[in-house]
C-alpha cells in the first residue's frame, strides 16, 4: 500500500532538524520505503509504500512515531484532543450491531455550515492525493489521514427512519454508492439497513448515494465504524472498489483510535464548518482488544541480529517505537500496544530492535557450514544441462512456453485435464498434457521462417485420483524445414541420448501417428517422432525414462590384438532394417558389429565387421560364416543376395 | 653399353627437370623405371655382356638409377609444395566459413545455470519439488493467515479439485517458497538448499507474467543470524552482477520470515552515485525477498525452532535477469516470447 505524507503535517507531530531527504533515508533504511520525495511550493511530499502489517504506518501520527525513533535527535509529539464535549441531548439514532461484523462504532450529530475548506487544509488533502469536496467530507479524510482511521460522514436528516442496522448483505441486493455506481451484492458485505430493509451504508467501503452530504446538508452524522477486515476485503475485491478506506480496513485498524479520530474530527469541524455537537457521543465498544507482554532474552536478540547489542540500547530502541519496554535482568519485558497487533513474538520485537540498530551496521558472514544432504556430480540436473547442450550444438534453440492451455491446445479428452477453477484467462485454463500443441504453436508463430528447429524441456500433468497430478518432465521438439527428413530427427535423439550413455534405443513403427516411431529404451516406453507433413516433424520424450537410464559410468573395452575382417553384403527383401541386422548379429558371436552403409533402389547394403579377439581370422572362417548369413536370409526373409 | 646408359640417365633428368605436374612426372618414371621402362629394359641387357664386365655395368646401372630416383623424389616435392601454394592462392579468407550447427539455450535456462553454479560453490544443494501444491505446503506451513489476500482467488490460481481433508486445496504454487516445507518436512538440518522452479500467479503486465521462474535459498543450522544472510546476499550480487556491485537490506514483511527483508543493489550505471535509473545509487530488487525463516515455519515441519535458526530467500529468475548491466529488456513479456527473432539472439 502506498501513501503520500505532506512533509509540513509530519513535522506537526515530529520535532527534528533533519532535511526531508535524510528522513527519507533513515526511513527506508529502518522502516518504510520512501520511494520518492516531491517537492511543492513550501513543502515536501514522501511517496512512502507501506508494508500490509504495518497498517499503523498509513498516516501522519504513525510515520511520526517511526521517524522518532529512527533518526537522530528526533520527538514525537502525540495529538492532543480535547476532552468529550458534554451534551445531553441522547444520541438519536437506534443502531443495532452484530459484534462479528463490527468491532467499535463511535458517532455524534452534528450541527454544521457547508462550505470550502480553507486553503491550508485543501492543500494538505490535495499534496497527500486526496481530492477537496467540501469542508464536511474533507475532515473525514484529514483525520483518515493523520491518524489512520477512516471515517464517514452522513446527512442527518436522509437517516429518515433513525434505525441503523448493521447486517451481512444478501446476494442479490444491490446498492448504488456515493460515485453513482450500482452495484449488485453478492453477500456476506456489511451493510447498514434503515430498518425498511432499504442499504444506506456500505460500511467501511464507500458511502451510499442515499444517505451521503448533499449541497445543502444542515445537520451530519460523524461516523466511526471499524469493521471486520475479512468481509471488507471480499467487498472491496469483488465489487472493485478500491477506496482508501477500504485499503485500510481490509488491512485492520485498531479500534483503539476510533474515540480519538471522533472527538478530532469534531475539533476540525468547529474549526472549519461552524459545527455545534447535538448530541452525547455514542461509543458502541464490544471487541475489545487485549495488549500483550513478551518477554525476550538478551542472548537470543544477539543470536538472531548476529552482534552483541546492549540490553539497555534495545530498551530505549523500544520504547521510542511506542512500546513500553523494561529490564529484566538478561531479560526484556515489552508491552505491546494495539497499534501494534503485528508483534506477537520474540522474534517480531528482535526484528524492531535490529531495523532501529540498523542493518547496515550488521557484518556479512558467509555460513560455511556443509549440508547434510549431498548431490553427486552426475546428477538429473547434469544430465538436463548436458542434454540442453547437446541440442544447442545440434542447431536447435530452446523455447519456454506456458504450461497452462486452451482447450484446443490439451491433447485428448478435456474431461482428462488438470484444470484451473479460477483462470486469467481462456488461453491459459488447463494444465498441459503434452508440449507438441504448444511447440506446434510457436512454429504457426514463425511461419515466416523456411527452417528452424526448436525443443524444449517442461512438466507434463497427469489428474491423479485424490491426489497432487503427476508431474513428468519431456523433452519435445519440432524441426521444420522443406523435405525435413525423419532419418534427421532420429539421429539427433539417438546421439543427444548416446551422449547420456543410452544406446539400446529401439524403434517401432508408431501404433499412434499414421508415420512416426514409438522408441523404447529397452523396454520402457521413451516416446514418438511424428511425421506431421513433409515439412515438419515432431518428437516427445519422457525425460523421466532418459533419466532412469542416463548414466556416467565408464567401462574401457581392452584393444583388440588382431585385426578385424570387414565385409559388405547387399540385401533384397521386405524386412526392416533392424531385423536383418539382428538376424545377421544372431548368426556368429565373431560379428561383433552390423550397419546399413546404403541404400540403393530396393537394395540395401550392410556392413559386416568380423572379429576374434583370440586370434586372426581367417578368409575361410569368414566364408563360413557368410554362408550362413546368405542361407538365413534367403530363408527367413525370402531374400535375393549379391555378394 | 655404358654410353646407352648415360644416355637414359640425362634423358630422364631433362624429362624430370621439365615435368610441370605430379602427373607428368609420374609418367616419366614409368617410362624410365615401370616394368618396361628403358632402365629396366636396359639393365636387362646385362646377360649380353662378357662376365667380367658385368659388375663395372652393375654398379653404373644401379648409381643410374639411383640418381633417376633421387631426381625424382627431389622434384615430387617441389611439385606437390608448388600445388599446395597454388591452392593457398585460391582461397579467399574473407569468404564465409562453413558452420556446424549452433542453436540458442533459452535466456532463463542461461540464468538458472549461472544462479545455480554460484550457490552450488557455497554449498548450496539443488532440489525439484512439485509446481502443483497443496494449500498447506504453498501456504498453511508458511504461516500465512487464513485470510491472506495471496490464499484468495485474485492472486493465486486454483486447481478445480477436491481439496485434501489434512492439507486443503489444490495451488498452483504462487512462489517457490513451498520448497522450504517439503525440504524441512524430508530432510534434517543442516540444510542448504536451492530451489528453482516455475511459479504462477494471476497477472499479467509489463512486469508481470502468469507464468515465470523463482529461485530460492534455505539455510537452517544452529546459531543462523542476520549476518549470515548478508554474507549470502552480498555475495550472491557480486557473483550475478559484478564484483564492484553491492547490497543493502532493508525492513520489510513476508509472512513466513521474521525479519523480513528487501533487496537494493547499487546501481551498475552511476555506481551508487545517483541517475536517472537508479534510486538514489539504489536499484530495487523488485519481488525479491529474504528473511529469518519464521520460528511457527520451523515447528510447523518439526523443527525445534530454539535449537535451529534458518534463513530463506526467494527472487524472481527473470526479474535479476532484467536488471544485468547491458542486457536493456524492459517488458517481462518479452522473455517470453517465442520468436525466432527473439530466441535466437542469445
Amino acid at each position: 500500500m502506498n501513501i503520500k505524507i505532506v512533509d509540513s503535517w509530519l513535522r506537526e507531530y515530529l520535532d527534528t532538524r533533519e532535511s526531508s531527504s535524510q528522513i527519507a533515508k533513515e526511513l527506508s533504511l529502518s522502516s518504510v520505503s520512501v520511494e520518492r520525495v516531491e517537492k511543492v511550493d513550501n513543502d515536501s511530499i514522501y511517496d512512502i509504500e507501506v508494508t500490509t502489517n504495518r497498517p499503523d504506518l498509513m498516516s501522519i501520527m504513525g510515520i511520526a512515531r517511526e521517524a522518532s525513533a529512527v533518526l537522530k535527535n528526533a520527538k514525537f509529539n502525540d495529538l492532543k484532543t480535547k476532552t468529550i464535549p458534554n451534551s445531553s441531548t441522547k444520541f438519536p439514532i437506534e443502531i443495532k450491531n452484530d459484534p462479528k461484523l463490527v468491532n467499535r462504532i463511535c458517532a455524534v450529530v452534528l450541527e454544521v455550515k457547508i462550505g470550502d475548506s480553507p486553503k491550508e487544509i485543501k492543500d494538505r488533502l490535495e499534496n497527500s492525493g486526496i481530492r477537496s469536496l467540501n469542508n464536511l467530507i474533507d475532515v473525514t479524510n484529514y483525520v483518515m489521514r493523520e491518524i489512520g482511521h477512516p471515517a464517514h460522514v452522513f446527512d442527518f436528516d436522509l437517516l429518515k427512519t433513525q434505525k441503523m442496522i448493521i447486517r451481512e448483505s444478501k446476494r442479490g441486493e444491490s446498492v448504488t454508492t456515493l460515485d453513482g455506481k450500482r452495484h449488485e451484492l453478492l453477500g456476506e458485505d456489511i451493510v447498514a439497513d434503515d430498518g425498511t430493509g432499504k442499504i444506506i451504508d456500505l460500511l467501511g467501503v464507500m458511502g451510499t448515494a442515499n444517505s451521503v452530504i448533499q449541497q445543502d446538508t444542515k445537520r451530519i452524522l460523524f461516523f466511526i465504524d471499524n469493521n471486520n477486515p475479512v468481509n471488507i476485503r471480499n467487498t472491496s475485491m469483488s465489487l472493485g472498489i478500491r477506496s482508501e478506506a477500504a485499503i485500510l480496513n481490509e488491512k485492520g485498524v485498531d479500534p483503539e483510535h476510533c474515540l480519538k479520530t471522533l472527538l478530532r474530527g469534531i475539533e476540525l469541524y468547529e474549526k472549519i464548518a461552524n459545527a455545534k455537537v447535538i448530541s452525547e457521543i455514542f461509543d458502541h465498544y464490544p471487541n475489545k482488544p487485549r495488549t500483550t507482554t513478551i518477554i525476550v532474552d538478551s542472548e537470543k536478540i544477539n543470536r538472531v541480529i548476529g552482534v552483541d547489542i546492549n540490553p539497555q540500547n534495545s530498551v530505549e530502541i523500544l520504547n521510542k517505537l511506542g512500546f513500553k519496554a523494561k529490564r529484566l535482568g538478561e531479560k526484556i519485558e515489552v508491552e505491546v500496544p494495539t497499534i501494534r497487533a503485528d508483534v506477537r513474538l520474540d522474534e517480531d520485537v528482535i526484528e524492531e530492535i535490529a531495523r532501529v540498530y540498523g542493518y547496515h551496521n550488521l557484518p556479512s558472514i558467509v555460513p560455511t557450514f556443509l549440508p547434510n544432504k549431498t548431490l553427486g556430480f552426475a546428477n538429473n540436473f547434469y544430465f538436463e544441462k548436458r542434454i540442453k547442450n547437446a541440442f544447442k550444438y545440434f542447431g536447435f534453440s530452446e523455447v519456454y512456453t506456458y504450461s497452462l492451455v486452451s482447450e484446443d491446445l490439451f491433447d485428448g479428452p478435456i474431461e482428462n485435464a488438470v484444470k484451473l477453477k479460477n483462470p486469467l484467462s481462456k488461453d491459459l485454463t488447463y494444465l498441459r498434457n503434452s508440449l507438441i500443441p504448444s511447440l506446434l504453436d510457436v512454429t504457426s508463430d514463425n511461419k515466416a521462417i523456411e527452417e528452424f528447429k526448436v525443443f524444449e524441456i517442461a512438466n507434463i500433468y497427469l489428474k491423479k485420483q485424490n491426489d497432487l497430478p503427476k508431474e513428468t518432465p519431456m523433452l519435445s521438439g519440432v524441426l521444420k524445414k522443406k523435405h525435413a527428413s525423419f532419418y534427421e530427427v532420429k539421429g539427433v535423439i539417438e546421439q543427444a541420448l548416446n551422449d547420456l550413455g543410452i544406446k539400446n534405443l529401439i524403434f517401432k513403427k508408431s501404433q499412434k501417428s499414421s508415420i512416426g516411431a514409438s522408441i523404447y529404451i529397452d523396454k520402457d516406453y521413451l516416446g514418438e517422432i511424428e511425421v506431421l507433413d513433409t515439412n515438419i516433424i515432431d518428437f516427445e520424450l519422457n525425460f523421466e525414462i532418459i533419466l532412469k537410464h542416463a548414466t556416467n559410468s565408464k567401462v574401457f573395452k581392452p584393444f583388440a590384438k588382431f585385426p578385424p575382417i570387414i565385409e559388405d553384403i547387399s540385401v533384397i527383401c521386405d524386412a526392416q532394417t533392424q531385423e536383418v541386422v539382428n538376424t545377421i548379429k544372431n548368426q556368429d558371436e565373431k560379428i561383433v558389429d552390423v550397419t546399413l552403409k546404403d541404400t540403393y533402389k530396393e537394395s540395401r547394403t550392410f556392413h559386416i565387421v568380423y572379429q576374434d579377439f583370440e586370434k586372426n581370422l581367417t578368409k575361410e572362417e569368414v566364408a563360413k560364416i557368410r554362408e550362413k548369413i546368405v542361407s538365413v536370409l534367403k530363408k527367413t526373409f525370402n531374400a535375393t543376395i549379391k555378394e | 653399353m655404358e654410353e646407352e646408359l648415360i644416355g637414359i640417365k640425362n634423358a630422364a633428368l631433362s624429362f624430370i627437370l621439365e615435368a610441370e605436374d605430379l602427373r607428368s612426372l609420374e609418367e616419366t618414371k614409368l617410362q624410365f623405371l615401370g616394368k618396361r621402362g628403358k632402365l629396366t629394359l636396359a639393365i636387362k641387357e646385362v646377360t649380353k655382356l662378357a662376365i667380367d664386365k658385368r659388375p663395372a655395368f652393375g654398379i653404373l646401372a644401379n648409381e643410374v638409377k639411383q640418381t633417376i630416383e633421387e631426381a625424382l623424389e627431389e622434384k615430387g616435392k617441389s611439385l606437390s609444395n608448388a600445388r599446395k601454394t597454388n591452392l593457398l592462392e585460391k582461397i579467399d579468407v574473407t569468404n564465409p566459413g562453413i558452420k556446424p550447427a549452433l542453436g540458442h539455450l533459452h535466456l532463463v535456462t542461461q540464468a538458472i545455470e549461472e544462479i545455480t553454479e554460484i550457490f552450488e560453490k557455497i554449498g548450496f544443494i539443488k532440489v525439484k519439488y512439485p509446481e502443483v501444491e497443496w494449500d498447506w505446503y504453498a501456504f498453511e506451513a508458511l504461516n500465512f493467515p487464513p485470510n491472506h489476500p495471496a490464499r484468495d482467488d485474485w492472486e493465486t490460481f486454483f486447481i478445480d479439485e477436491k481439496p485434501h481433508p489434512k492439507y486443503g486445496p489444490m495451488v498452483l504454487t504462487p512462489h517457490t517458497s513451498s520448497g522450504q516445507i517439503r525440504e524441512m518436512t524430508t530432510n534434517k538440518p543442516p540444510i542448504k538448499m536451492l530451489n528453482i522452479a516455475k511459479c504462477y500467479r494471476r497477472q499479467s503486465d509489463v512486469s508481470h507474467v502468469p507464468m515465470f521462474h523463482q529461485f530460492e535459498g534455505l539455510a537452517v543450522d544452529t546459531n543462523l543470524s542476520i549476518a549470515n544472510l548478508k554474507g549470502v546476499l552480498d555475495y550472491f550480487v557480486k557473483s550475478y552482477f559484478g564484483k564492484d556491485r553491492v547490497s543493502r537490506i532493508r525492513p520489510y514483511h513476508f509472512e513466513f520470515t521474521e525479519p523480513s527483508f528487501e533487496v537494493d543493489v547499487s546501481c551498475g550505471v552511476c555506481k551508487g552515485k545517483g541517475c536517472k535509473l537508479c534510486k538514489e545509487g539504489w536499484l530495487e530488487m523488485g519481488g525479491a525477498g529474504m528473511g529469518m525463516v519464521h520460528p511457527n515455519v520451523l515447528k510447523n515441519c518439526g523443527i525445534d525452532s530454539n535449537k535451529y535458526s534458518g534463513f530463506a530467500f526467494g527472487w524472481g529468475v527473470e526479474r535479476v535477469l532484467m536488471m544485468k548491466d547491458g542486457i536493456k529488456l524492459d517488458d517481462v513479456r518479452t522473455i517470453y516470447s517465442d520468436r525466432m527473432e527473439f530466441l535466437e539472439q542469445f
